[in-house]
């Protein structure tokens, strides 16, 4: 460790709100970077799953293994 | 033999699906290298380097404020050449990988002009220095804001990737010139940290850090690019039995 204490580490010597509000930032960006990727996979996710419910509810299929369910769509 | 399985393997690059299935476990690999060496190397920076005996501790904001410029331009030129490969070998996976770099390009690119902001403060003396690299950074920002602008207003499909691949490869320009700006104009930024000729010039305990921090760095734009592809790819095919079939293996959830 560089710093003698906690306290001194937080000051970062006279840059401490430099410093703290440059790593906030990236911080921020890289979080907010993730929530938002997250997102749109799963948001992509569901819109498939709406289709592939909506797919059935339109086209009723009656085989017995439930394999070509879809099928109708593609 | 060697030629025709190249060009086999180029034409599988460009299928979504086989992309799809091949990145399924580089995204967890890439997610988790970058939470580790981002969590190391932020440590490791903040807490541990020594300070730099001119800037004080002011100079710890180059472990966040140097990747992030080296990856603004890195995802611009991944932008660039998808949008060449694009142009010229009508690849439908060029175009997600565009729309994919995009968003990450673009907050990196203004972090890079923040931190620099914050770290130009207690160094400089000033917020904003009207300097050549500083400038040129904002350009390439411009140049984000330009492609992402033209996406949201051209609604057709076709037109949308071929006028956003063009600007991404044409934009390309503005690289050497961020890389050369400090040694073709007068400027307060400090010479490359790294070079691939010349050893560092700053001491091991303070570039190791930056090293780490750039390898998250670029985990980090892998994880994200990857999963805002497949996302896309997802979204494009998603009347394609694959599509359907990989989400009713895996759960809707």
């Amino acid at each position: 460790m560089y710093f003698d204490s906690f306290t001194e580490f937080m000051l970062m010597g006279k840059h401490g709100f430099y410093v703290w509000v440059a790593y906030g930032a990236t911080v921020a960006v890289l979080l907010g970077s993730w929530i938002s990727a997250r997102q749109a996979f799963v948001s992509a996710k569901k819109q498939i799953a709406q289709q592939i419910e909506l797919a059935e509810r339109s086209a009723p299929v009656t085989t017995r293994n439930g394999e070509d369910a879809h099928e109708s769509e593609t | 033999m060697l030629g025709a399985s190249l060009k086999r393997l180029w034409h599988k690059l460009g299928s979504p699906r086989w992309f799809f299935s091949l990145t399924t476990p580089w995204v967890t690999f890439f997610g988790w290298s970058a939470a580790l060496l981002l969590l190391w190397g932020a440590i490791w920076g903040l807490a541990y380097a020594p300070a730099d005996y001119q800037q004080g501790n002011s100079f710890r904001i180059m472990y966040v404020h140097v990747p992030a410029a080296m990856l603004a331009q890195s995802l611009y030129i991944g932008m660039g050449v998808a949008g060449f490969i694009g142009l010229v070998w009508r690849m439908k996976l060029t175009d997600v990988a565009i729309s994919a770099c995009l968003p990450l390009g673009m907050v990196v690119t203004a972090l890079a002009l923040f931190s620099g902001s914050v770290w130009g403060r207690p160094t400089w003396g000033s917020w904003w220095e009207w300097d050549g690299r500083t400038v040129s950074t904002l350009v390439l920002f411009f140049l984000y804001v330009g492609v992402f602008a033209l996406r949201e207003a051209i609604a057709e499909a076709e037109l949308r990737a071929r006028a956003s691949a063009l600007i991404a490869m044409v934009g390309t320009v503005n690289i050497p010139i961020i890389k050369y700006s400090v040694e073709w104009w007068n400027t307060l930024h400090q010479p490359a940290s790294f070079s691939l000729t010349q050893k560092p010039t700053m001491p091991s305990e303070m570039w190791l850090p930056l090293l780490v921090m750039v390898l998250g760095f670029y985990c980090f734009a892998g994880f994200i690019v990857l999963l805002r592809m497949r996302s896309e790819i997802l979204q494009r095919e998603s009347n394609a039995r694959w599509a359907r079939d990989w989400i009713v293996r895996r759960g809707f959830s």
